[in-house]
């Protein structure tokens, strides 16, 4: 699998990882009241992370596919824990959609004054957990960088949120930690029929385990990770939970933090319980088609913009969902590339939302209204980000959206076309949304806010840049992606 | 003669009992000489302990054993002698006149408890563990604050532990009975061959008794929450750290030597540890102290220990030595802020932590690692702890219990969260004095804050030597 050469290489995603855990610990060091500089600080290595994810983005070998840049060594001897990154098509979308969220939320919160210091540490924290789910090889690992990038949430919500913040966060983390509670059980029940030698994945992958072993695993994994994918009916955490973040934390929350959910049922649950995945997968597609529908119709009743955007996630996870159940190479590469777009596309959502509700100091679509008049650019992010939620052509979840339909409709047809209709009334809600906020009779409350200047702009210009990007070339991204799906379909 | 050198580090702690009492014997003693002698000694008690970890033998007619279990053991609770002496600073909350009998009374304890790591006769385990248990009977109302609640539960714990040594010698002669020796050498030997028999298991459960109620377990839990809230502060922590290590150690070894495989025996440790776990952490939510909050979850800790224990493995029994380091290390980072925080030795309300982080951050930072280790967030040690305890259950297919106890650690987590939320979130209602934290606490949190996540992250060789000591038990 791996030759002492690549061994050898510059460990870079070793790298990734300390740039968020370095870049902690220098935040902390640096003395509270310098915000400025702590602000700089942050986002030089957000953009060290940034560019690292790029070149790997860039080396990585599609033609050769498979698992590359492995860092492997022993960990703990007695239990078999290995210190085991690689990437893969998989989750290299993954690493470099985190870069790119914490580049341009670190850059959204220029604006931060409260207890500034301790905000971007947490997020590091969080970030550096993330980074560890994604590039992690290893169930211990998997397991551990998951909670770490789960209780930062806490103090992050608590203490910069917004509308019912502690409510909020102490149900969302309680609810995470909840699936936590059968993920690790989970693991270790894998681990323990497997012989308790190893926690590699893929050799816990080459054992095969027996059927029902792997039924009781997957279920176990599934509904674990099904919390933090937001999976109907345990999604009730999330609109609440984006509603009370302050921005970059829904930036980085909906953006990332929901992909580990889906990245978890596909590497742990599909990857090493293929038949516990073929016996569920009926369930599965059910709860994602009613997520689809459910939370586009719940979306159409809410006049708070958060929750809007909340919903809408729940709406676009289950398509993920529905991707992953359909076992198809389509159907999963959609189901990747939609947590891809997703990713970018509600962190442009909440930075948009976010710039308005900062200088209006509402979020509620009855309050603003005409709002294109005033501040047109900022209303432009959010329109756009709209239309990729609908799935437009020249965005990239349209491809993704594309491909997750049309292996949905293959595999369940009465599923697919209501999930379809869910996106027909998504579309429908989005639209409403942007009609009744950014068209209209122009608001004279809102006549003195001044446009977003253009350093704000930025980052936000850079998710747009990214939608649109591969929205015209879906090409670079699904080929690496369907690197790997290809030779993980056939392994089923 | 060379026979004395297993038996130094309990001589070692005899003769620092010996300089106390001399020191108790003056009508006025400076205190900052006592307290400096009493941190000197606990240190060399520490080193000496440390020196002799290797030594293995048997001495007093193979009535006392030193293996590599019962020496890691004495690091343990040396360590947690030495923390509780270094943390005390001026015993704020302890009656002035009584601080040389203190630190005489702590040695004395520690003294028991290393010689019940080592017993391996029935009879020596019951007198080590009444001379531990005497002098906790005396430190417990040793506090002198306002209201008088010491008194109280000085005569509780002294009743409930009384009890509990009763149900215990009157186990000890139902396995004597049975198997004809005093013995755990021999009575390992023959008791596999008779565990089926009702008078073999009723001995075991009531001898274990004796240390469930040591260590807090439920049923044996009542004296716990009065306790640690009627004890001083540094009292407490003792009673928290060092002698929930012994009780475990002896736990571990008693539910070891029943060797064969008794399934009764096995049903009710998984009964005893569910009711525990449960019991604890939902009593606990409820709670506005914050010693009381700690002694409910060590209630509920003890049943996550349990759960390695019941496994009967090698593997269950490393485990739950290291959750008992774990569970060590936490519970010094979270009395530590206690102490320092509740500086004239009162009890502390989870809202008097409010605003922690601004009056002391790292001290709020030492609480915040410490509970979220306790509640088994990685990447603390609490995490690793559970983990490997989870493992070894999981090997042996208890996935059920594995479930529940997860379940337990998330109901924890919201407990944890409250004090956490506390310290982070609450601004305080009226202005609390800010914390003074001189040098030596700061040095402490670091040690501990270092500690917490480094063995959380690096547990390969902790790991590898707690399995080394299950390996070491008879």
């Amino acid at each position: 699998m791996m030759t002492s050469m690549e061994m050898a290489q510059f460990p870079i995603l070793t790298a990734i990882l300390m740039s968020t855990i370095v870049g902690m610990l220098v935040i902390l060091f640096i003395p509270g009241d310098r915000t400025k500089l702590i602000k700089q600080v942050s986002l030089s290595f957000a953009g060290l992370g940034l560019i690292l994810c790029l070149w790997l983005y860039y080396a990585y070998d599609v033609q050769k596919g498979g698992l590359q840049f492995v860092e492997r060594y022993l960990w703990v001897e007695s239990l078999g824990i290995y210190y085991f990154n690689a990437v893969d098509g998989i989750n290299l979308p993954m690493l470099l959609l985190t870069s790119i969220v914490l580049f341009t939320g670190v850059w959204t919160m220029w604006d931060l004054e409260l207890r500034v210091k301790e905000f971007f540490a947490l997020t590091y924290l969080l970030v550096a957990g993330v980074y560890g789910v994604f590039m992690s090889m290893d169930l211990f690992w998997i397991f551990v960088w998951y909670d770490v990038s789960l209780f930062p949430m806490y103090p992050l919500i608590a203490i910069w949120g917004g509308t019912r913040k502690e409510y909020g966060a102490m149900k969302l983390t309680l609810y995470l930690l909840a699936g936590s509670a059968l993920i690790l059980p989970g693991i270790l029940y894998l681990w323990a029929q497997g012989g308790g030698q190893t926690f590699d994945l893929f050799e816990l992958q080459a054992m095969g385990f027996s059927p029902l072993v792997q039924k009781v695993a997957f279920i176990m994994l599934y509904l674990g990770f099904g919390i933090l994918a937001a999976a109907w009916p345990f999604h009730t955490w999330s609109p609440v939970g984006h509603v009370a973040a302050p921005t970059a934390v829904s930036m980085i929350h909906a953006g990332v933090l929901m992909k580990l959910g889906a990245y978890g049922i596909l590497r742990l649950g599909m990857t090493l319980c293929p038949e516990g995945l073929a016996y569920w997968a009926d369930l599965m597609a059910l709860l994602a088609t009613i997520g689809i529908v459910y939370g586009a119709f719940v979306g159409l009743a809410q006049t708070d913009l958060k929750y809007v955007i909340g919903y809408s996630s729940v709406s676009h996870m289950g398509m993920v969902g529905l991707g992953l159940s359909t076992m198809t190479v389509n159907g999963i590469n959609g189901a990747v590339f939609q947590m891809f777009a997703h990713g970018v596309m509600t962190a442009l959502f909440f930075s948009a939302v976010g710039y308005i509700y900062d200088r209006t100091h509402t979020k509620m679509i009855p309050d603003l209204g005409g709002l294109s008049k005033t501040m047109p650019v900022a209303s432009s992010f959010f329109i756009v980000a709209a239309f990729a939620g609908i799935g437009v052509p020249c965005m990239a979840s349209f491809w993704a959206e594309l491909l997750v339909f049309i292996s949905a409709v293959k595999t369940y047809p009465v599923r697919g076309i209501f999930a379809l209709l869910g996106l027909v009334v998504s579309a429908l809600f989005m639209l409403r949304v942007v009609q009744k906020t950014f068209y209209g009779e122009k608001n004279e409350r809102w006549a003195h806010i001044p446009d977003v200047p253009l350093f704000l702009a930025t980052p936000r210009i850079i998710l747009v840049g990214v939608i649109i990007f591969f929205g015209l070339f879906p090409k670079l991204m699904l080929d690496v992606i369907q690197s790997a799906v290809v030779p993980f379909v056939s392994s089923l | 003669m060379m026979k004395w050198v297993l038996f130094v580090p309990e001589l070692f702690y005899v003769s620092m009992a010996l300089v106390f009492f001399l020191f108790s014997l003056r009508k006025k003693v400076e205190q900052k000489l006592l307290y400096n002698t009493a941190v000197i000694l606990g240190a060399v008690g520490l080193v000496v302990t440390v020196a002799f970890a290797r030594q293995h033998g048997m001495l007093f007619f193979d009535a006392y054993r030193v293996d590599l279990f019962s020496q890691v053991f004495k690091v343990f609770l040396a360590l947690g002698t030495f923390w509780v002496i270094f943390a005390c600073s001026e015993l704020r909350g302890v009656n002035p006149r009584q601080h040389s009998e203190f630190f005489m009374l702590i040695s004395i304890c520690t003294l028991g408890m290393m010689m019940l790591v080592s017993s391996a006769e029935l009879l020596t385990i019951y007198i080590s563990i009444e001379l531990s248990s005497y002098a906790l009977y005396l430190l417990v109302p040793m506090r002198r604050i306002s209201g008088d609640l010491y008194v109280e539960t000085g005569i509780k714990y002294f009743m409930i532990g009384v009890t509990a040594s009763a149900f215990m010698i009157f186990g000890i002669s139902f396995i004597f009975g049975v198997t004809k020796s005093t013995y755990v050498a021999d009575i390992a030997r023959v008791l596999p061959t008779v565990i089926s028999e009702p008078a073999a298991i009723i001995g075991l459960i009531l001898a274990l008794c004796g240390f469930f109620f040591k260590q807090a377990l439920f049923p044996f839990h009542s004296w716990a929450p009065d306790v640690y809230q009627g004890a001083a502060n540094q009292v407490t922590t003792y009673i928290a750290t060092a002698s929930k290590m012994a009780a475990a150690a002896m736990v571990i070894r008693f539910v070891g030597f029943s060797g064969g495989e008794s399934s009764l025996l096995v049903q009710l440790l998984i009964t005893l540890s569910i009711v525990s776990m449960t019991f604890g952490n939902l009593v606990a939510i409820i709670q506005k102290d914050l010693k009381r909050l700690l002694a409910y979850s060590s209630i509920a800790h003890a049943g996550y220990m349990l759960i390695g224990i019941l496994c009967l493995s090698e593997r269950g029994f490393s485990s739950a030595v290291y959750y008992a380091m774990a569970y060590l290390v936490m519970n010094f980072a979270v009395f530590l802020v206690i102490i320092m925080v509740a500086e004239d030795g009162r009890n502390l309300q989870i809202k008097e932590l409010a605003g922690l982080h601004k009056r002391s951050p790292i001290l709020a930072l030492t609480l915040m690692l410490g509970l979220f280790g306790l509640a088994g967030i990685p990447p603390t040690v609490g995490f690793t702890g559970k983990f490997l305890v989870f493992a070894a259950a999981l090997e042996k297919g208890y996935l059920l219990l594995v479930i529940i106890g997860m379940i337990n650690a998330t109901i924890s987590l919201y407990y944890y969260l409250i004090v956490i939320k506390a310290a982070y979130l609450l601004e305080p209602v009226n202005p609390y004095p800010p914390v003074r934290v001189d040098g030596r606490a700061r040095a402490m949190s670091m040690v501990l804050i270092v500690a917490m996540v480094y063995l959380g992250l690096f547990p390969d060789r902790f790991v590898a030597l707690t399995e080394a000591a299950a390996r070491s038990l008879p």
